[in-house]
């Protein structure tokens, strides 16, 4: 789905990522892990095509993903953003339409029924078809995550870029939008997905890849890159890993000036 | 949705009507309708009403849905609430330009072409100055748009200084406060073409203007050309802005206000939202020309002072009652 060679973006004379190779499969769940500045959204805006990159390539879907047109970009590339402003005076369903806008001509102002039927599927898919007439600004952050992954779903993209969508939800409700991206995956969708949380990572991505300072450092299955010593030195503190009893790989950071539990 | 934007559209042709009706000979209703019915009826009505008033009340309705159109479209494109048409730039240039035509004795009848090419090309300094790659930065439009203002309105202080001394200074400040007075057909003929040219414009770029509600990232990501469209709003703004001061000077608040109202009545989508600030806007200046026309004839008011005292107070009612929902 995603191959990207020797891919280097500057900004000005700083070097946000270098020398970055790697392929994404089709139905592949990618977790996109770093420190705050390494990379992961720059890299995510690069595959996006709302970003630049200065050298290497990058092809999406065979395509170069700079050949795409804004329409043709949209319909193979749905890259949800992390910033959540505006979007003031429209109710939920106006906004997840808007994921239809590459399917319009300039003179089609309003959806057809085969726009109904994926803004319909879209809603229903993060399960929010009973929120469709709400207005946006009254939802909670969870709420809107949903709407916004809806708003990608409707874009009928085969790829879906998501930046940081867990940030500011609780556990459960960043664990309902985790695997709803992984139904999205069976359904046949490939996700690849900018992520604070290792465990979080651990438990739904099909590999992880570790950016640090514009680097790609790793990129390979949980169970080998959370055991890792890349992950210390990406994170620049020592870690731990378990395995929970459910089988899965929990990492944590190894606290070493332990809080006293008799000092009152 | 669509009975709001029909009562606005009756709104909007009953001030027509009453555009028509008053004025300083009084004419009935039932005269004023047969005049119109027969347009190539001789007697006094038919001239009264097809050589002065409707074509006054035309010039009002061009202007005032010129203005309301701009100012939607610019708050919308900047996502911001308090932005009006004259942030382009293009009436502090067109003022100052005829400010400095009317001193060197050009002739009246050229000012509002001197007015619009001014406008335009002052619209196109701003829009260089807020010009960044390819596209528009916002905060430097808006920095550019009120420092060259700022600018032109000192050279039109300069101007006005020293027109006191010649008597010009009475023709430039009517031009400054806005008016309609001896407008007709032949200036109307004149700004048509563009303030069309500008709604074309503006109606090419409603489904990017929808999507940009969900901010300039969002909106590259469903596929909008964020940059062609800024330019083409910002086209659309300038176009009917400069339409509008060429017809009347500065008018002001009509851009500012209007869109909010019609944000108010028919929501932010939009195809809805210019429909209702054309007419909305239509309605407004309309209404507030004929006051200006007869409140104190055989004088008139500046259609743009009469606009402000009524229109300041309404906003300020307006934005400080809605409160939460004004957006």
């Amino acid at each position: 789905m995603i191959q990207a060679r020797e891919l280097r973006v500057r900004a000005g004379t700083r070097t946000l990522l270098e020398g970055v190779t790697f392929d994404v499969r089709e139905r592949e769940f990618v977790a996109v892990l770093g420190p705050n500045g390494a990379g992961k959204t720059t890299l995510l805006r690069a595959i996006a095509g709302t970003g630049h990159f200065e050298g290497g390539t990058l092809r999406v879907g065979g395509r170069p993903v700079e050949s795409l047109g804004a329409n043709e970009r949209a319909r193979t590339i749905a890259y949800m953003a992390s910033d959540d402003a505006f979007a003031e005076n429209m109710c939920v369903r106006d906004v997840v339409a808007m994921g239809r806008y590459s399917f319009h001509r300039w003179w089609q102002w309003h959806e057809d029924p085969r726009d109904r039927e994926a803004v319909d599927a879209a809603l229903r898919a993060v399960g929010m078809e009973l929120f469709a007439d709400r207005a946006f600004p009254t939802l909670s952050t969870g709420e809107r995550q949903r709407i916004w992954l809806a708003l990608g779903l409707a874009q009928e993209a085969p790829l879906l870029l998501l930046d940081e969508p867990t940030s500011h939800l609780d556990i459960r409700v960043g664990h309902e939008i985790l695997e709803l991206l992984r139904h999205r995956v069976a359904a046949g969708k490939t996700v690849v997905c900018a992520l604070h949380d290792l465990n979080e990572a651990a438990a739904y991505a099909d590999r992880i890849m570790l950016l640090g300072c514009g680097r790609m450092l790793a990129f390979d299955p949980p169970e080998r890159l959370l055991r890792s010593p890349l992950l210390e030195d990406a994170y620049g503190i020592p870690m731990e890993a378990v395995a929970a009893p459910s089988g899965i790989l929990r990492v944590f950071p190894r606290v070493t000036n332990r809080r006293s539990r008799c000092s009152s | 949705m669509a009975a709001r934007l029909a009562a606005l559209a009756l709104v909007a042709l009953l001030a027509m009507l009453a555009g028509l009706l008053v004025g300083g000979v009084p004419l009935p209703l039932a005269t004023v309708l047969a005049a119109l019915a027969h347009p190539h009826a001789l007697g006094d009505a038919g001239t009264i009403v097809w050589a002065i008033r409707l074509p006054r009340v035309c010039v009002a309705a061009t202007v005032g849905a010129s203005l309301a159109i701009s100012g939607a479209l610019l708050q919308g494109m900047l996502r911001n609430p308090i932005v009006d048409p004259y942030l382009t730039g293009v009436s502090a240039g067109a003022a100052a330009a005829i400010a400095i035509c009317v001193v060197l004795g050009v002739t009246l009848a050229l000012l509002p072409a001197i007015g619009f090419a001014a406008g335009i090309a002052t619209a196109l300094v701003v829009a260089a100055l807020a010009r960044r790659g390819t596209g528009i930065d916002v905060n430097r439009l808006i920095l550019a748009g009120i420092s060259l203002s700022a600018l032109f309105s000192a050279v039109i202080a300069i101007v006005l200084t020293r027109a006191q001394a010649s008597g010009y200074a009475s023709a430039i400040l009517s031009w400054l406060a806005g008016s309609m007075a001896g407008r007709g057909w032949h200036e109307l003929a004149f700004a048509l073409p563009y303030a069309l040219g500008g709604l074309l414009l503006a109606l090419l770029a409603v489904p990017a203007l929808n999507a940009l509600r969900l901010g300039d990232t969002r909106a590259a990501a469903i596929g909008v050309d964020v940059d062609r469209a800024q330019w083409t709003i910002l086209a659309a703004a300038s176009l009917l802005t400069a339409s509008a001061v060429s017809l009347s000077g500065m008018v002001g608040f009509v851009g500012l206000i209007v869109p909010h109202i019609a944000r108010r009545v028919v929501g932010s989508d939009a195809r809805r939202l210019i429909a209702a600030s054309v007419l909305l806007g239509t309605a407004l200046t309309v209404l507030a020309d004929a006051a200006a026309r007869t409140l104190f004839a055989p004088a008139e008011l500046p259609v743009g002072v009469l606009l402000a005292f009524i229109g300041v107070p309404a906003f300020l009612y307006l934005y400080l009652r809605g409160g939460r929902q004004f957006a």
